[in-house]
């Protein structure tokens, strides 16, 4: 099914492999903060308790009947209601009397649609079953138990990441979605209760669960992907470790002093911008690196003492110079002793990428297909609801109940779907973004010529190779709803233009007509 | 067109040569690589008996190639000839229901009507002048296809073509199904079978199955082609499995070595330039020469370091031994998987001139196949709402009076279209995926060496990569199926509502007109009544308020 399946499966050098595979990653003790399982694991309930993803996803042993037996009853229920309603004609909103020609239009339109969201989005659910949550979370933990290690390496353990700081913005996404939600349902619960009495759960079935369902699939898909995002943020902020040391550490691989001596004893006494411009061009990469060297300087943290000394001995006479180059070598060697352990990371980073970016593959075949009716069900229930809105509900708002709740029913979820949508767009936008940012670190990396990469071929064909592999990448995935449209903003752009040319045709209709004829209007 | 023949000996004359291999010995390579079009007979021959396809009967039964025939040429513009007359005399049999209805129908309708009546036979005319067009290039495509399959086997990269005559059987069953169900059930319900000219209805459905037929010989050749380039893929990425394994084989004998050790050590400079130039000057003439000929040389250019017919023989007594032993890598050794790697992105350089190739003989028959699915799509769904208006629509489209058969007919037209287009995207995607594998193997092997031959080759993938597209007006692929959706449904949408303001208007002057004839009577009367204008003002003004 899968194209990268082969290999990675194997437990290579992850001995922890076998142990982590049973359990659940989240409980797991983790070094980085994931105060984000608390929400993340309700919604994994309710979408086990309606039958979206199976029961004990985790487990590979575990009883197979148990684990679908959700899975399968609430759409045989669904099913149920759905042709209870459309083959007997009861409890159908659209067959009570009070009901007119547009309620009964929209009715229709929004049970259909949701009828086919739902289905499909449940169809490709089943078709997913659990394989691919067991793989997920191997894979995963596979990433993971990598980039611990890289972080020990990178001496990075006590930093804490900065997902911290992005809770307050997250939780307030969370309670957001969620007081949107409960808004919509308790809406709609709350109609059809007025209406219905006790049997409201049957239209309710047909009316808001499918779009529910369509949105808490989504949410998965949106957590897997801010997985796989948090992870390339993880590898950047290691890249970037990396790469600051490589800045570091090239100011002592000043060994260039030894042919410019003289040069640099007068650039020493000139302003830093004079010294620039007395240089010619033929020196760039001196110029380059002596630049780099000012920046050093300059700034606050790089350590004191030897740049103080440096420049004392700078000032003293030439024949200390000598003496300088040898300790501006002893300083390098120092530097590359502490910040070897970073670099070293570079391989097994490369890896990471790769391996992640396999996993955003197999992400986005589960859950790619799932995006397009429901991004087509948006699509449709935000243009009627504009239309409605506008055409009937700013005339006729008030005369007919049913009317009213069927209005605002297709406002109330198409800007529910709409901000699910978006956080969809958004965060594969990010991870996106995200695996882009690794390239051009490496590339920076690159352009610093650190003292690792000239002294070793390999360390630049390894660099190279990853960035022409991301080519590579950038050319064959990008999250997408199978190949019809990528998700990112520009998918916002197309939506939006093509729903003004539909609105535009749209609000041509004349209404008027109809609504004197049900008696909405005089 | 003259000079393909001599481009083809050319070929098999470089093959032969550069190979370097006595011919017996091509000769007992050749029974092991099937020709992909043994699995075309039976589509062959149907569509030789439609008139699709020129080529030679004979040489095909005997010999499994496709050669020019002066024969079939003529048989096929004979039967050219007669789809055309067939299917103007259905047009003019059947239009006779349609200028009765003239007066009736609005404009629109009978527009959209004429426009497409022709459409279906420029489609078919379109397959059989490509298809005549062609003949001599066809044979050639499936003979480098052969040649493909043949380097692919020599590195060790084996294609089953066998499941592809399923797959031709399965489609050959799908055309004829929806044909005969679009068939049978509208001339059963629609058409007026007492009349023996009903049987003229029949011809309606040949311009879609000779599409059809010759989109199957496009579809599968395609689907041929992609299979190549997973099988590549494939490859690469048991290189990359199996040198995991070897590795962690030699973890466990020698813990010493780790990773990190082994990367931070120095790597012997002199013989790895030394090496690479060598590797340069040789590629850069490899590369200059193919770039010459725009047709990839089938040698690999580091034949002139190594001793090409060893290393071949070599590795063909090779092959069973290494496939038993678990613990060996190709990857380990980088000069003998260099040589590897480089057949095989020559290989993927050819496949994907063959797709271009393929692409181009095609490319007229895509056109027009789009431009009708297109156009056939939207009339048909247009259709459906005007019969379910109840207005009359053209004949040629009845089937669209039944919403049942339109399902069918435009599920069929849709499937072709749809079909093409996914699987012209996924065999991009696939020629795409080989520069990520080959860089895997790169990464796993961690050899400075292998790195540089990489990094190369990779370059090269990257510039070489397929796109089909239709004539160039645009890309296959599923990004053109989503504007093209968002096309239909606008232009639906504008069309139903063209044809709501007619009926419309159409009403409003019937009402007006009824309403004079009332008008005037009340006038008439109110004057016999001698009454005052207001009388007969007020009535005219009460009863024509709510209609307008």
């Amino acid at each position: 099914m899968n194209p990268f399946g082969g290999h990675q499966r194997q437990p290579d050098k992850f001995s922890t492999n076998s142990e982590l595979k049973g359990k659940r990653w989240s409980t797991e003790s983790r070094e980085y903060p994931r105060n984000n399982t608390k929400m993340i694991q309700i919604m994994n309930w309710f979408s086990m308790a309606i039958g979206l993803i199976p029961l004990n996803r985790q487990q590979s042993e575990s009883n197979v009947i148990l684990d679908y037996a959700m899975m399968l009853l609430v759409p045989v229920f669904y099913l149920g209601c759905y042709f209870l309603i459309n083959l007997t004609h009861a409890f159908g909103l659209c067959f009570l009397d009070a009901c007119n020609s547009v309620c009964r239009l929209s009715n229709n339109l929004f049970m259909h649609l949701g009828a086919f969201l739902y289905l499909t989005v449940t169809l490709m659910s089943l078709y997913r079953r659990k394989d691919f949550f067991l793989q997920f979370d191997e894979r995963l933990n596979a990433i993971d138990a990598v980039i611990q290690r890289c972080r020990h390496v990178a001496e990075m353990d006590r930093v804490k990441v900065t997902a911290v700081k992005h809770s307050v913005a997250y939780h307030f996404t969370w309670l957001f979605l969620f007081c949107v939600f409960a808004f919509a349902l308790y809406y709609d619960i709350r109609a059809l209760y007025l209406t219905f009495g006790n049997y409201a759960f049957i239209p309710f079935m047909v009316s808001s669960f499918p779009y529910l369902a369509g949105s808490i699939i989504q949410g998965e898909f949106i957590y897997h992907v801010s997985v796989i995002s948090q992870r390339f943020e993880q590898i950047n902020t290691l890249f970037e470790k990396i790469n600051q040391e490589a800045r570091h550490r090239h100011a002592p691989l000043t060994v260039f002093d030894i042919e410019s001596e003289g040069k640099k004893q007068e650039r020493k006494n000139l302003t830093p911008a004079t010294a620039m411009d007395s240089r010619g061009p033929s020196f760039g990469n001196e110029q380059k690196l002596s630049g780099e060297m000012k920046r050093q300087m300059a700034a606050p943290p790089p350590p004191p003492p030897q740049g103080q000394q440096k420049n004392e001995e700078d000032e003293m006479d030439s024949s200390y110079d000598e003496d300088e180059d040898d300790f501006d070598y002893d300083n390098a060697t120092i530097a590359e002793n502490t910040g070897n352990t970073s670099e070293a990371n570079l391989p097994d980073l490369f890896k990471l990428h790769d391996k992640i970016l396999s996993l955003s593959v197999i992400t986005n075949g589960e859950f790619g297909p799932q995006c397009v009716p429901y991004m087509a069900a948006c699509f449709v229930v935000s243009i009627f609801g504009i239309f409605l809105e506008t055409k009937v509900n700013f005339i006729v708002s008030g005369k007919s109940r049913l009317l009213d709740y069927v209005t605002y029913l297709y406002v109330i979820w198409s800007f529910t779907t709409m901000v699910v949508a978006y956080i969809v767009l958004r965060l594969c936008c990010n991870a996106n973004n995200h695996s882009k940012q690794s390239a051009m670190i490496v590339h920076e990396i690159m352009q610093k010529k650190p003292a690792f990469m000239l002294s070793n071929d390999l360390f630049y064909n390894k660099m190279k190779s990853f960035t022409l592999q991301f080519l590579h990448w950038e050319g064959y995935f990008q999250f997408n709803g199978i190949g019809l449209f990528a998700l990112d903003y520009t998918f916002i752009f197309s939506t939006v233009s093509a729903a003004t040319s539909y609105l535009i045709v749209l609000l041509q209709f004349d209404m008027t007509a109809i609504l004197r004829n049900e008696g909405l209007m005089s | 067109m003259a000079c393909r023949p001599s481009i083809i000996s050319r070929g098999s004359d470089v093959g032969q040569s550069t190979f370097n291999m006595p011919p017996a010995q091509t000769e007992s390579a050749l029974p092991m690589v099937q020709p992909l079009l043994k699995e075309f007979q039976l589509l062959f021959y149907i569509s030789k008996i439609a008139g699709i396809l020129p080529q030679d009967l004979e040489k095909f039964r005997t010999k499994n190639v496709l050669e020019k025939s002066r024969n079939g040429m003529v048989y096929m513009l004979a039967m050219l000839i007669v789809y055309v007359l067939l299917y103007n005399i259905l047009i003019y049999s059947f239009g006779e229901e349609d200028r009765t209805l003239k007066a009736s129908q609005s404009t629109l309708t009978f527009v959209i009507g004429l426009f497409l009546t022709y459409i279906g036979l420029i489609m078919m005319g379109t397959d059989q002048l490509t298809a005549l067009r062609n003949q001599g290039r066809i044979g050639e495509l499936y003979e480098r296809i052969r040649q493909v399959d043949e380097r692919l086997y020599k590195e060790k990269c084996v294609v089953d073509n066998s499941h592809i005559g399923g797959r031709i059987r399965f489609m050959l069953i799908m055309t004829f199904l929806f044909e005969l169900s679009i068939l049978l059930a509208t001339y059963i319900k629609l058409v007026d079978y007492t009349q023996w000219m009903s049987v003229l209805w029949i011809v309606s459905a040949i311009p879609t199955f000779i599409n059809t037929l010759d989109k199957i010989w496009f579809a599968v050749s395609l689907y041929a082609l992609k299979e190549r380039f997973e099988a590549i893929n494939q490859t690469l990425e048991e290189l990359v499995a199996t040198h995991e394994k070897f590795k962690l084989w030699l973890r466990g004998d020698h813990d010493t070595s780790s990773r990190t050790l082994d990367s931070s050590q120095p790597p012997e400079y002199d013989s790895n330039l030394e090496y690479l130039y060598r590797e340069l000057g040789g590629l850069d003439m490899g590369s200059l020469k193919g770039s010459g000929k725009n047709k990839v040389a089938p040698v690999s250019h580091s034949m002139n370091s190594f001793g090409e017919s060893i290393e071949a023989s070599d590795k063909a007594t090779h092959h069973p031994i290494s496939v038993n032993m678990a613990h060996e890598s190709e990857l380990s050794n980088a000069s003998k998987v260099e040589e590897k790697l480089n057949n095989l992105c020559q290989v993927h350089d050819e496949i994907c001139e063959i797709g271009k190739a393929m692409n181009e003989l095609w490319s007229y028959p895509i056109l027009s196949l789009m431009a009708y699915g297109f156009l056939i799509f939207t009339a048909q769904l247009y259709f459906l709402y005007c019969a379910t208006q109840f207005q009359s629509i053209p004949s040629l489209f009845r089937s669209a009076k039944n919403p049942f058969i339109t399902v069918i007919a435009l599920s069929y037209t849709s499937g072709k279209c749809v079909y093409l287009i996914y699987l012209s995207w996924k065999t991009s995607l696939a020629s795409k995926r080989t520069g990520i594998s080959l860089h895997k193997c790169g990464v796993v092997a961690d050899d400075n060496l292998l790195f540089e031959i990489v990094n190369h080759l990779s370059l090269k993938l990257l510039n070489h990569s397929v796109d089909f597209s239709a004539c160039g007006f645009f890309t296959l692929d599923m990004e053109t199926l989503y504007g093209v959706s968002g096309g239909i449904t606008s232009y639906l949408i504008i069309l139903i509502q063209f044809n709501l303001a007619a009926q419309q208007a159409k009403e409003a002057i019937q009402t007006f007109n009824s309403l004079n004839d009332t008008a005037s009577l009340v006038g008439a009367a109110t004057e016999m009544d001698n009454g005052s204008s207001t009388l007969y003002d007020l009535v005219t003004t009460t009863m024509l308020t709510p209609t307008v």
